[in-house]
């Protein structure tokens, strides 16, 4: 076993609140499969036999292999955190350090991308890198999202990331919230790598791959509460920081131990060998100058970009309802469960998912939709651009559009609603009208 | 050697892609019908070079035995430059001489050469200035300075504006741009394609002294006006500005081992007499008329000008030797640049240094890296110069002096006094024979400190190794927890020092209570701190600042005796900030928050002198008492001796006024 998967799926969802008050963000229903279902499909794809999945109690109830729909051949280790207490994503990896044998690779739950998983791993181990971590171009959101008026506040802080020519090293990070006056770039930096790519607009994944020894390094610095916030970009800091180290900075010391002697880890053998290679070896990661390859440095760090391809972290409502609407493309299953009864008068898009048990009437068209399990939509009902959580009723007559409806509501007669969300077992009355998009969200 | 791997031209820059305009593309077209102008610098307005450029302009020194300027021609000439204006400041005569002697004014040169010669000049900016006023230039046209050694073909057909510099950051940050690309691999070699406009902004922009001017303003103001630079990394070909000695350096070593091609010492581009020399394996070039003794070696990468001879078991390697000089027997030369007229006697050693016309070197000295002799100096016999030694027939001094042209005969003479001193302190170090002064780098004029910074050999020799690991130590320090720290909490604590030194310099300088009270208002505003914490601080400054003034051990009486006086003096702050009913009680409770860390010190003298004072009133301090303390020790507190006396005395006083 080279690499053991961690899932964070602990999180709140706290950027969803309308969504995640009845429903918690795992498994929030994204293309009729829970949430979790997709990062967990990810691993599975490329071969991972297990997984360790951090989570609540409250889910962990709820994650059972029906629910979750894998093939089955997937051990899933769940482990419960409590919740209170704000723990962070490295807190949570600390919690389950004595699992970890090897290195890890640690994604999100909320991540549906359909990235070659191989190529993040293969940076990983092409360069003995302590980090390798997956970003995307930031998509833009177009759609209308339910109660948010006009554009998206541009005052989003940007990340700035640094990549080296081959786009591939990544040397610097920092978000625009923490620079006080300009960009500021090591020089040491610029001597090794003198051709820099600073990049904006890119979403990270939240997929790390972790050496054993960061874990360690974790494990021996309590502080580090968020793998995100704090572990990354210490450790891109790391890189290019020089080897001699205070004497009263015991971090350091500690760390670049870690990094140079992991000979009593046990992989001795493993180590030496590699370093021999290194210095029989005329390969090099960089021209211009003389020295060794990677400077010498021991902390490495690489991230792939995808260019192109699907990557969404569903932690917004904006990108629920945009995942959903990329779902079709990612799921092999027939778009239109078995089970679901569909009169024949009915236009269904293939653009459109309807879940297991579903009852579809006579005169009614549904496009770019899903439409969850056991769901009834009655005869002459328009639904497009629309999410339909399970057990959702829409009475005749009804106009679905743009709109997230959760479970168990029940729309009532001749509804026209447009750009809302509907919270779960709400009943919209007979004739009702939420036309506008302000209209938004009772939940109960 | 990073050099002649990355000749592309441009400093670290941003990517920025070419939008070509309407207006580029007819320019175009009124190329092929004009001929292409350039503009040729022949000066560099600064001092990188001095002491050598005393005596000599510096597109005139030789750089491979050709002076600076021909390389330029040429390169202007190659390119498809049909009209060229030379522009001289500096020794404008000498120039003058040498090109008129040179290929480029002969009758069947392809590129027409130009004089303009003005004394006025003193940058870029003038020159530019005067190009627009005297309206030379009829379309795009090359810029660049006397000292541009390139072979990069056809610059001109990039088509590009020109180069730039990392204020493009700034401009990145404000634009929309994705991505944008920081370079620090790239050279900029000073050849610059300018619109005309280039000259009516230096026109309209009097102040615009440099380049680096033109750039930061065009970048800073391009939305407004539309203009726009442009950067042509070049891929392959040479280009480089000899603007320091260790430019000097890295050019020569670079022609001489064939990197500039097909710019190279044996093709004789000047097509001078005597300028032609053989070429022989190891990179060994040899003028006509050389004599070689027996015995020595010329290693690899050795130039050797016409006429010159080499005395016996002489070791030369990495090397140029100018014409007509004559060196004697055991010399060691290693990236030594010697120059036309040069005598060395035997036994001499030079490394890595400039030795210029008509020196000499006496027997037994030995240069070490980085020396310079100009013109006409003598050296030895029996010295070792040290390291960066730069000795010159003129004196210092007479730099200054000739900057400030007005000073009096006086100075003068006060001057000429120095000479002789250091003229025989000199003997010591320059040999017996010795001529000329030592230039100290290292005593740096105030005035001229940035150009002296970077003089002669540049800084880039010398990178000062500490300063960066101790930059990277502290951030490498970085703890990871280090941010978790609230920013609020660190401003009131900024704010606290402030405002103690805010009163401690109105202690100091007797500034008024109203301006104290001004300083303190926009300090609260700069950190946003509201009212009531600025009165919580103001009140726990001024109580601490006794043990402040005189350290923590005081006292109960001292403590009183120190700090009666100052808040009678800064009462009116107070004032000031305690109003309404609810200040008094805030106020009072950080007085009591205070006495309660400094428990020995507390007595009912603080309140009363502050009750005194007016500073509080009396219904405030009632009800802070009659407010029960919530610790046992805020409890003990009220329990005072002397205040329980002070609180009846008030409680009296009250009955009294009552009854009154």
């Amino acid at each position: 076993m080279e690499l053991q998967a961690v899932l964070m799926a602990a999180g709140g969802g706290s950027r969803m609140m309308e969504l995640t008050y009845n429903t918690h963000k795992p498994l929030l229903p994204v293309g009729n499969k829970p949430l979790i279902w997709y990062p967990l499909n990810l691993l599975e794809r490329v071969g991972f036999e297990e997984v360790i999945i951090i989570t609540t109690k409250d889910v962990q109830k709820m994650l059972t292999p029906d629910r979750l729909k894998l093939d089955g051949k997937m051990k899933l280790d769940v482990v419960c955190i409590q919740l209170e207490g704000e723990m962070g994503t490295a807190d949570a990896l600390r919690h389950v350090q004595q699992k970890i044998k090897t290195d890890v690779l640690v994604l999100s739950c909320d991540l549906i991308t359909d990235v070659a998983l191989h190529e993040v791993v293969d940076l990983f181990r092409a360069h003995n890198a302590s980090m390798a971590m997956l970003m995307s171009k930031l998509h833009e959101f177009t759609e209308t999202v339910p109660g948010q008026k006009g554009k998206k506040k541009a005052g989003e802080q940007r990340d700035f990331v640094g990549v080296d020519a081959t786009g591939q090293r990544l040397l610097f990070m920092a978000n625009e919230a923490d620079l006080e006056d300009g960009l500021t770039i090591r020089k040491s930096i610029m001597c090794k790598h003198p051709s820099m790519r600073i990049r904006t607009g890119l979403l990270d994944a939240h997929l790390y791959c972790l050496k054993r020894c960061v874990v360690d390094f974790l494990v021996e610095n309590k502080n580090i509460s968020s793998i995100r916030g704090e572990l990354i970009p210490y450790l891109v800091r790391k890189q290019f920081s020089k080897s001699v180290n205070l004497p009263n900075n015991k971090d350091e010391v500690e760390m670049s131990q870690k990094m140079e002697g992991q000979t009593n880890l046990g992989s001795c053998k493993d180590e030496e060998l590699l370093r021999l290679t290194q210095e029989r070896s005329c390969w090099n990661d960089h021209h211009g100058d003389m020295s060794e390859a990677y400077h010498g440095g021991k902390v490495r760090c690489y991230v792939h970009i995808m260019e192109d391809g699907v990557c969404y972290r569903v932690n917004t409502l904006a990108a629920y309802i945009e995942a959903n609407r990329m779902a079709p493309k990612l799921i092999e299953d027939p778009p239109i469960h078995p089970s679901a009864v569909i009169s024949e008068c009915t236009q269904v898009g293939a653009d459109s998912i309807i879940g297991a048990s579903c009852q579809i009437s006579d005169k009614t068209s549904i496009k770019r939709s899903t439409v969850g399990a056991s769901s009834t939509v009655r005869e002459k009902v328009k639904i497009t651009n629309s999410i339909l959580m399970n057990g959702v009723t829409v009475e005749e007559g009804c106009n679905i559009q743009g709109s997230v409806i959760c479970s168990n509501a029940v729309i009532g007669r001749n509804a026209d609603i447009k750009y809302c969300l509907v919270g779960s077992s709400q009943r919209i009355e007979p004739d009702g009208e939420c036309l506008t998009v302000t209209q938004n969200a009772v939940s109960v | 050697f990073r050099l002649r791997v990355l000749s592309p031209p441009g400093p670290p820059k941003t990517a920025k892609q070419g939008r070509p305009g309407a207006r580029r593309a007819a320019v175009d077209q009124d190329e092929e019908e004009q001929p292409l102008q350039a503009v040729l610098v022949a000066d560099s307005f600064n001092r990188r070079f001095f002491p050598v450029t005393k005596d000599q302009p510096r597109a005139l020194l030789p750089l491979a035995n050709v002076a600076m300027i021909d390389y330029t021609l040429e390169f202007l000439t190659s390119t498809g430059v049909q009209e060229t204006f030379v522009f001289c400041c500096w020794m404008s005569d000498k120039i003058k001489d040498h090109l008129a002697k040179s290929k480029w004014c002969r009758s069947n040169s392809s590129n027409t050469v130009h004089f303009i010669t003005s004394d006025t000049y003193r940058s870029l900016g003038d020159v530019l200035r005067d190009v627009d006023a005297k309206a030379l230039l009829r379309s795009d046209f090359i810029l660049v300075y006397g000292d541009v050694v390139s072979s990069i073909d056809t610059p001109a057909k990039t088509g590009e504006e020109h180069l730039c510099d990392d204020y493009d950051l700034q401009r990145v940050f404000a634009g929309t741009s994705d991505e944008f690309e920081i370079r620090h691999d790239l050279l900029d070699c000073h050849i610059s394609i300018c619109s005309p406009q280039v000259a009516e902004l230096f026109t309209d922009n009097f102040d615009y002294q440099t380049r680096n001017d033109f750039v930061r303003g065009i970048l800073v103001n391009e939305e407004i006006l539309g203009n726009q630079i442009h950067l042509h990394v070049a891929k392959d070909g040479y280009g480089a500005r000899v603007s320091n000695l260790f430019m000097y350096d890295a050019v020569s070593s670079d022609m001489i081992r064939r990197w500039i091609y097909p710019i190279t010492p044996e093709s004789n581009f000047v097509d001078e007499e005597g300028k032609s020399c053989t070429h022989s394996r190891h990179n060994v070039y040899r003028g006509t008329g050389v004599s070689l003794g027996h015995g020595s070696q010329m290693e690899e990468n050795v130039l050797i000008g016409q006429d010159t001879s080499i005395g016996a078991k002489g070791h030369i390697s990495n090397s140029v030797i100018g014409a007509n000089c004559i060196i004697g027997d055991n010399v060691i030369l290693d990236r030594a640049y010697i120059w036309n007229n040069v005598h060395i006697a035997d036994n001499v050693a030079i490394r890595q240094s400039v030795v210029c016309d008509g020196v000499e070197v006496k027997t037994g000295v030995i240069l070490k890296e980085q020396c310079v002799l100009a013109f006409n100096a003598v050296v030895g016999p029996d010295v070792t110069l040290p390291e960066g030694t730069v000795v010159s027939l003129h004196h210092p001094d007479e730099e200054e002096e000739e900057q400030d042209e007005f000073l009096s005969d006086h100075a003068e003479a006060g001057h000429n006094k120095a000479t002789k001193k250091d003229k025989a302190n000199n003997s010591k170090e320059l040999g017996t024979e010795g001529q000329g002064y030592i230039w100290k780098s290292s005593s740096l004029d105030h005035t001229k400190e940035d150009e002296l910074a970077q003089s002669l050999w540049g800084l880039v020799l010398n990178p000062d190794p500490e300063s960066d690991s101790e930059s990277e130590a502290s951030e490498g320090s970085d703890q990871p927890g280090s941010r978790t720290i609230s920013p609020e909490l660190d401003d009131i604590k900024v704010f606290q020092t402030e405002v103690q030194g805010t009163l401690q310099r109105g202690l100091e300088e007797n500034i008024g209570c109203d301006n104290l009270v001004l300083e303190i208002n926009s300090l609260k505003y700069a950190y946003n701190i509201t009212l009531k914490e600025v009165m919580q601080i103001l009140t726990r400054v001024v109580l601490e600042y006794p043990f402040f003034q005189e350290g923590a051990d005081l006292s109960t009486s001292q403590y009183n005796t120190l700090l009666l006086p100052l808040l009678k003096g800064w009462a009116p702050v107070f004032k000031n900030y305690v109003k309404r009913a609810q200040d008094h009680l805030n106020c009072l409770a950080s007085i009591e928050e205070f006495f309660l860390e400094h428990e020995a010190h507390w007595g009912a003298l603080v309140l009363m002198s502050a009750y005194n004072l007016d500073i509080l009133e009396e219904d405030g301090i009632m009800r802070w008492f009659s407010q029960e303390g919530t610790t046992d020790k805020s409890k003990l507190l009220r329990k005072n001796q002397g205040l329980l006396k002070f609180i009846q005395w008030l409680e009296e006083a009250e009955e009294y006024s009552e009854g009154d």
